[in-house]
């Protein structure tokens, strides 16, 4: 088993952002979407996400958890329906779980679409707006109560198979991540503020 | 006039002869026929890779001088151009095309490669275990990418091939292409399709690259102070034949143009100064013939460094031409002086003779070059010259030449006590130096400037190519065996990967399964009803559309009828590593395996010899290296010291009295003692090349030597027989002087030696051997 019963007590709590207080706030937009987003230094969060592709009969419902520590460790531990561990770690990606054997080890900078992928959400969490724009174009909409990150990808070998991701939020909380595929399939994340005893 | 004539039709006779034999004969370059025959065969494999294996094709390239994104755009550009010349057989730079070819061949023939194709993978529950998996790879954060290839794929064996084929090594990527981290140079990796020894191709193809670059860069705004890099065996190959042609013909060039206008100045006459070449030229061509009859070939080490060594034929000339007196003939001096000639020439062949002995080809070919070179020479000196020195020949100008000589030899007394007092110093140098008297690294002896060489082992380290020091080897009698022993080598070796003995490895047969595995993996292969009716119940429960995973079928259906795969089917980069893998040599196959990160040699070497076949050799590389290395420098050392034993004997055979061969071989010992202490004070480290110039500078001083006993100042030829010496002295002084300026070490060595020995011999011999003056006779 991958998981040790301590990792199952998922404990909820409240999210807890070390956003600066709000003084002298300038006029919402995208630079300041990504300030208050950097301010966050770890967070931990439950999620739930439904696929749908092709290959899939009817959508895939996984639920799990999410940590993050700024600004480049992100970890993803899926628990239902079969349990994976997804790390981010300094650029290093490792998939542990399944019935696959040993885990698998990419590196970031190895791959393009691997590294657009990981890359759109990191870089989000962290704030880090040259990153996200070395992979895709980024705009916004929206208002500080209620924004929208439309991520187009630039490299066309990332492209060849993601369409856009959508990441809706409010302040410096992302509450959904929508990844839309050329194949027609998509997955919706959404993620429940809440903190887990899972921190790195 | 009879003995002119048939001396000279001899002459000419023997010298068609030798040349007929030196036109058909091969000459080679490949290091592997240098080394001794009893060389192992792990030597004699890698010896052969060295010139020709796989690495012998990697080109390795660092652009540089330019903001990242513009280095990486100069890159591609480059990268796409030189895919299309037939010259490489693949161009990586990190972007898609690099890896195109390996891909594609892991793809489409992913069930006959992967290692865990077994029936049990495609049975009901085999394959509801691979769905449920990769459930878990769509429910990650990767899920996008990896559900991408799933529909053909379910069975996930391309991505257990890629971590097999090392798929993710190298060095990181930055706007598309290869970086070093910092961003400051872009890095690409070359395969040239002619092996590095075929240096007028790499030569080709390395100035292709350089064309390719300067095009490339003029087409991308602001990459006009981009610069490019290149390393590898070809290019130090390459650098090397043209710093040595540079070097031998501007440095030999000024060495001739020094002699022949000290010659001409003392000769006054251009046509004896190109006689004096007679001796040398016809006895390279007869030790080139005598070395192709008696070998089969001649290695181009011994043609270059052969003729260095006889060398001191130079000297013969100028000795006959030199001690003419006015009023003399060639011929009646020839008989006076040929008694000390003949002898000086015996002690040469004497000291040369040892190498015959030596295990090492090289030596051996050098040996007996130099032995039939010099008997070729000396002979052409005392029947063939002669007749060609115009009658009434005087060297008019060489008595002037020879002043600071007379000068010495009169205070010689003075000079013996410097003498003694240096001798000691030298040895007193030579007992107190600290740290080790010999260069023990093996760069040290390679041709390539240290820079060069730093700048090479940079860029490995930056593109991941890893040190091989490390091997299996093994022989098998046929291909396919050699391909099942290796399988049968990986679960012993994956398991010391697991136990952390080793950091991984590469067999031929992960490249290419034996034929044998292959067609198990076929018969691995359930037919198509069966695989719809395993894969329909084993999706049962879970989320999958059967439907679309109609690939899958189409795929496992083509491989299981696909006829196997072969070496030709190998795409040009796997083709090229993996004939470095599995050699052909001779009638057997030899399987070399690198291992990389061995932690720990011994423990792997165990496991290896009792689960391997027989004859399974751990070779270390480096250790095989040193061991030849030392093997190398101790021949050196007991042929120098035979040699000099022999050249006592022969001495004392023709001067019959032990005081007179003292009076030769002492100052011969104490030059040598002094220019290996100066050598050692100057920082430098005693290579193998500096003792074959320590024998060159017996050779050629033993002549002076005998020279300066034979004669006591103030006997009437003894001012003529000074010249000759001081005009010989200073020809080798200045062609060997010049040599020490080559950037080639080898050539740097032997001239630093010889020009130092030589004119410590002349010193010394001038000082010690030297007679006290006869009053009366």
């Amino acid at each position: 088993m991958i998981f040790g019963p301590k990792t199952r007590l998922i404990v909820v709590l409240c999210l807890f952002t070390n956003a600066a207080p709000a003084a002298a706030q300038p006029a919402w937009g995208l630079l300041p979407l990504m300030q208050s987003l950097a301010q966050v230094r770890t967070a931990s969060a439950r999620f739930t996400e439904r696929q749908t592709a092709p290959i899939l009969r009817a959508p895939l419902i996984s639920t799990g958890t999410l940590t993050y520590a700024a600004p480049s460790y992100l970890r993803k531990t899926t628990l239902t329906p079969v349990p994976e561990i997804f790390t981010l770690d300094h650029g290093e990606v490792t998939l542990a779980g399944g019935t696959s054997g040993g885990p698998h080890v990419f590196a970031l900078n190895q791959d393009p679409r691997i590294a657009g992928l990981v890359e759109g959400i990191r870089a989000t969490l962290a704030g880090d707006l040259p990153a996200l724009d070395r992979f895709y174009t980024v705009s916004m909409t929206g208002s500080e109560a209620g924004w929208q990150l439309h991520l187009l990808p630039k490299d066309p070998s990332l492209a060849h198979f993601l369409r856009s991701i959508t990441i809706s939020g409010s302040q410096g909380r992302i509450a959904t991540i929508d990844t839309e595929s050329r194949d027609g399939g998509d997955s919706l994340m959404s993620i429940q503020p809440g903190s887990v005893n899972d921190a790195p | 006039m009879r003995p002119k004539i048939l001396a000279l039709g001899l002459w000419l006779l023997i010298l068609a002869a030798c040349g007929v034999i030196a036109g058909r004969t091969s000459y080679r370059t490949n290091m592997a026929d240098f080394l001794p025959h009893s060389a192992s065969l792990a030597q004699q494999v890698l010896a052969g890779q060295v010139s020709g294996g796989a690495a012998s094709h990697i080109v390795l390239l660092a652009i540089s001088g330019a903001p990242t994104p513009v280095l990486a755009s100069l890159s591609q550009t480059l990268a796409a151009r030189l895919r299309q010349e037939p010259a490489f057989l693949d161009v990586i730079n990190g972007d898609e095309p690099s890896f195109a070819g390996v891909q594609n061949y892991v793809w489409h023939n992913r069930y006959l490669l992967s290692p865990t194709i077994v029936p049990a993978s495609f049975s009901v529950s085999g394959l509801h275990g691979a769905l449920a998996n990769d459930l878990a790879l769509l429910g990650s954060e990767l899920g996008l990418a990896m559900g991408q290839s799933l529909a053909n794929d379910p069975t996930g064996e391309m991505l257990r091939l890629l971590d097999q084929f090392g798929n993710g090594t190298g060095p990181t990527k930055q706007d598309g292409a290869w970086m070093t981290s910092d961003g400051r140079s872009a890095l690409l990796l070359l395969h040239t399709a002619a092996p590095g020894f075929d240096l007028d191709a790499q030569q080709q193809a390395l100035a292709s690259i350089g064309d390719n670059f300067a095009q490339a860069r003029s087409t991308i705004p602001g990459a006009g102070s981009a610069y490019l890099q290149m390393s590898g065996p070809s290019v130090f190959a390459v650098r090397t034949r043209d710093t040595t042609k540079q070097d031998v013909t501007r440095l030999s060039l000024l060495g001739v143009l020094g002699a022949a206008a000290l010659l001409a100045f003392a000769y006054r006459s251009p046509r004896v100064v190109l006689l004096g070449l007679l001796p040398i030229a016809s006895g390279a061509l007869a030790g080139i013939a005598a070395v192709s009859l008696a070998f089969g070939f001649v290695h181009g080490i011994t043609l270059g460094f052969g003729v260095t060594l006889i060398g001191e034929s130079l000297d013969y000339a100028i000795y006959l031409f030199t001690q003419t007196d006015r009023g003399e003939q060639a011929s009646d001096t020839l008989r006076r002086i040929w008694p000390t000639l003949r002898l000086g020439a015996l002690t040469s062949i004497a000291g040369f003779s040892a190498m015959l002995f030596s295990s090492f080809t090289g030596f051996a070919q050098l040996g007996l070059f130099s032995i039939v070179g010099l008997i070729g020479a000396a002979a052409t000196t005392r029947f063939v010259l002669p007749h060609f020195v115009p009658n009434g020949f005087f060297a008019g100008g060489a008595e002037p030449i020879a002043w600071p000589l007379y000068r010495l030899i009169r205070h010689r007394r003075v000079a013996r006590g410097a003498m003694a007092v240096a001798l000691l110093a030298a040895i007193l140098a030579l007992f107190t130096h600290r740290g080790g008297m010999w260069d023990d690294n093996l760069l040290d002896l390679s041709p390539i400037p240290a820079t060069t060489q730093q700048l090479d082992q940079n860029l490995r380290h930056a593109l991941g190519v890893p040190d091989q020091r490390y091997f299996i080897v093994f022989q098998a009698a046929d291909a396919q065996e050699a391909l099942q022993e290796s399988e049968a080598l990986t679960p012993t070796l994956n398991g010391l990967v697991a136990a952390h003995q080793l950091g991984g490895f590469t067999l031929p047969s992960a490249i290419l399964p034996s034929e044998k595995t292959q067609r198990q993996h076929q018969l691995a292969l359930p037919d198509a009803t069966t695989l719809r009716t395993n894969f329909t119940q084993a999706a049962a429960g879970l989320p999958f559309n059967a439907q679309a995973f109609a690939p899958f079928f189409a795929d496992v259906a083509a491989q299981k009828a696909a006829p196997l795969l072969t070496p030709a089917d190998l795409p040009p980069a796997l083709a090229l590593q993996f004939d470095s893998l599995l050699v052909h040599h001779g009638a057997d196959w030899v399987v070399m395996a690198p291992l990389r990160d061995v932690i720990d040699p011994s423990g792997v070497a165990h496991a290896l010899a009792a689960a391997g076949p027989p004859g399974l050799a751990f070779v270390d590389l480096n250790q095989e290296s040193d061991r030849l290395l030392r093997n190398f420098q101790s021949q050196a050392v007991v042929l120098a010291v035979a040699g000099s034993l022999v050249i006592l004997l022969v001495l004392s055979a023709g001067l019959r009295a032990p005081s007179r061969v003292l009076a030769v071989a002492a100052p011969l010992a104490a030059a040598v003692t002094m220019t290996s202490a100066l050598l050692t004070l100057g920082g430098a480290k005693l290579s193998i090349f500096m003792v074959a110039g320590f024998l060159l500078i017996v050779a050629i001083g033993s002549n002076y030597c005998l020279f300066f006993e034979r004669s006591a100042p103030g006997t009437p030829g003894w001012p003529r027989a000074m010249a000759s010496i001081m005009l010989a002295n200073l020809c080798t002084v200045a062609a060997y002087g010049l040599l020490s300026f080559s950037r080639i070490p080898v050539l740097h060595d032997i001239g630093l030696t010889v020009a130092t020995g030589t004119f410590l011999s002349l010193f010394c011999g001038a000082v010690f051997s030297t007679p006290a003056v006869k009053e009366v006779r």
